[in-house]
């Protein structure tokens, strides 16, 4: 199975522990994945500063173009907001045929042309609905015995179509968990926003909604937060100590990726396949004391 | 930058020159965008009384609204309006054609969308970690919430463990474009052109 992967502007940076486990992960489950060649960011959530609506739809449609243009085959988008930029721009290019007349009409300018049906996938719907639980349980070389997690998809990774899990309760990350052997806590905050975008800009606004999350997982025993999400990661997790500082709390919450679990899982090295080394809320002591 | 129609009244005003503005009439102010907003104890309208105030012509009040800057992007209210209202799309549309006439709803989220905005028009792409660090050293401490120190020491952190691709200081190498930077220019300036409210 081949597909393309847009890392995005998160995934080569912040992220970046991300990119190294899913591509772990990728070669572990026989997954071919090529970058589209000169890609451009999705404009993240914070693009209407600077850029009109149509200006963010075309960044978007110039990476559709692009992969059409090297092979078609689905791209996957691990950041959310990526995720969420691409699909939308995809959607209503297929639904709004003025919508895209004007892109091809932009995207010549560039000597560009897209003609719809590239399909942009999440990585846990590619996960959960090409490979499943079952190929995935199948290739668990150290379960994940005895680690508490909390499930945190945060507000856009299910979103805006309900294309592959619920929007509102979303289960897909929760069966992977489980398929590696890891106790998956209650965890109703499980779809509730971070702060995204703004929350950099706006920590003492937004401080409340992470401190919700990372409230709940602490109360529900969680050993970790999970999240498939690179800004939820960075959000609840580099600013943790700020966190602290505004709340009066004393959180050291590991924030860890689906993925850096899966390649761990997997039997991957901690450092050189699911990069744990860079996280720096470390979960080095909690995943010891797991029987991984 | 020119804006059309100041003789209309101004609900005609946002139809015409706001992104996605014309949804606003198919609200049927049932309130359940108000109460999803994850920020809405700290708004003091919310997207539904903004579309009444819209409707009502109350332009100063639309648009010194911070409310309209306070969209944490989390599409709840996509999902959930009975209407199909593109909520989130009005929210940002509003915060552009405020910020292109010089009204700034909020001061540091516009500073920093700007840097990234930037970012994004002159290289493709933008460095999610690079980007705050740059405005953070250049815009000076954020409202009380960052010192320079602090924002050094989160750099520092990202730096040690392989999530940053630079040093930061005041040598900051330039970041790299992409191979087709020339023609997403030409693009993204056709698309400015053809975006409401824009001569073109
Ligand atoms: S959301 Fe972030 S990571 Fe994704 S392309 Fe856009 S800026 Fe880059
Ligand atoms: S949810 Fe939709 S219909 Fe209801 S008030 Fe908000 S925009 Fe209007
Ligand atoms: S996307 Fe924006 S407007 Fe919609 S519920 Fe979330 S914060 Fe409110």
């Amino acid at each position: 199975m081949t597909y393309f992967l847009y890392p995005g502007c998160s995934l080569e940076a912040g992220g970046s522990h991300y990119l190294v486990s899913v591509e772990a992960v990728a070669h572990a489950l026989g997954l071919t994945l090529k970058e589209i060649d000169d890609w451009n960011c999705c404009g993240a959530s914070i693009h209407y500063v600077g850029g009109t609506e149509l200006q963010t739809k075309t960044l978007n449609a110039r990476n559709l173009a692009l992969a059409q243009k090297q092979g078609g085959y689905d791209i996957i988008a691990p950041c959310s907001s990526c995720y969420i930029q691409m699909i939308k721009t995809a959607h209503e290019f297929e639904e709004e045929p003025k919508l895209a007349e004007e892109l091809n009409q932009i995207l010549a300018e560039g000597g560009l042309n897209y003609t719809g049906g590239v399909k942009v996938r999440h990585i846990l719907d590619v996960l959960y609905h090409d490979l499943g639980v079952e190929r995935l349980a199948a290739a668990v070389k150290k379960p994940l015995t005895g680690l508490k997690v909390a499930s945190y998809y945060g507000c856009q990774t299910t979103r805006p179509y309900g294309e592959y899990d619920s929007v509102e309760n979303p289960h897909t990350m929760d069966e992977i968990l489980e398929a590696l052997g890891a106790e998956v806590v209650p965890f109703e905050h499980k779809a509730k926003c971070c702060g995204s975008g703004i929350f950099f800009t706006e920590m003492e606004t937004c401080a409340p909604l992470a401190g919700g999350i990372l409230g709940e997982a602490e109360e529900k025993g969680a050993d970790m937060i999970v999240t498939a999400c690179p800004m939820c990661q960075m959000n609840l997790e580099i600013y943790q100590p700020r966190l602290n500082k505004i709340l009066g709390t004393e959180y050291d919450m590991p924030v860890v990726f689906v993925t850096q679990l899966m390649a761990l899982a997997f039997g991957g090295d901690f450092k050189k396949d699911a990069a744990l080394d860079r996280n720096i809320v470390s979960a080095a002591e909690v995943l010891k004391n797991a029987a991984a | 930058m020119a804006t059309k129609a100041y003789d209309k009244s101004f609900r005609e005003e946002v139809y015409q020159n706001v992104d996605s503005g014309e949804d606003v009439k198919l609200c049927m102010q049932c309130g359940v965008c108000g109460i999803t907003c994850p920020l809405r104890g700290e708004m003091t309208h919310g997207p539904r009384q903004l579309w009444s105030l819209i409707r009502a012509g109350k332009r100063d009040e639309v648009m010194n609204s911070p409310d309209i800057m306070l969209c944490t992007s989390c599409y709840s209210c996509k999902v959930r309006c009975p209407r199909g209202v593109k909520v989130i799309d009005v929210m940002h549309g509003l915060a552009h054609y405020a910020l292109e006439q010089g009204i700034v709803p909020r001061k540091e989220t516009s500073k920093f969308g700007k840097a990234f905005w930037d970012s994004i028009y002159k290289t493709g792409r933008v460095d999610e970690t690079e980007v705050p660090m740059r405005y953070t050293l250049m815009a000076g401490p954020i409202h009380g919430i960052f010192n320079m120190l602090e924002m050094m020491d989160i750099g520092r952190a990202l730096l040690a463990h392989k999530r940053m691709k630079f040093k930061i200081g005041p040598g900051l190498p330039p970041s790299k474009k992409i191979k087709g930077m020339k023609g997403l220019k030409k693009m993204l300036d056709k698309a400015k052109a053809m975006s409401p409210g824009k001569e073109g």
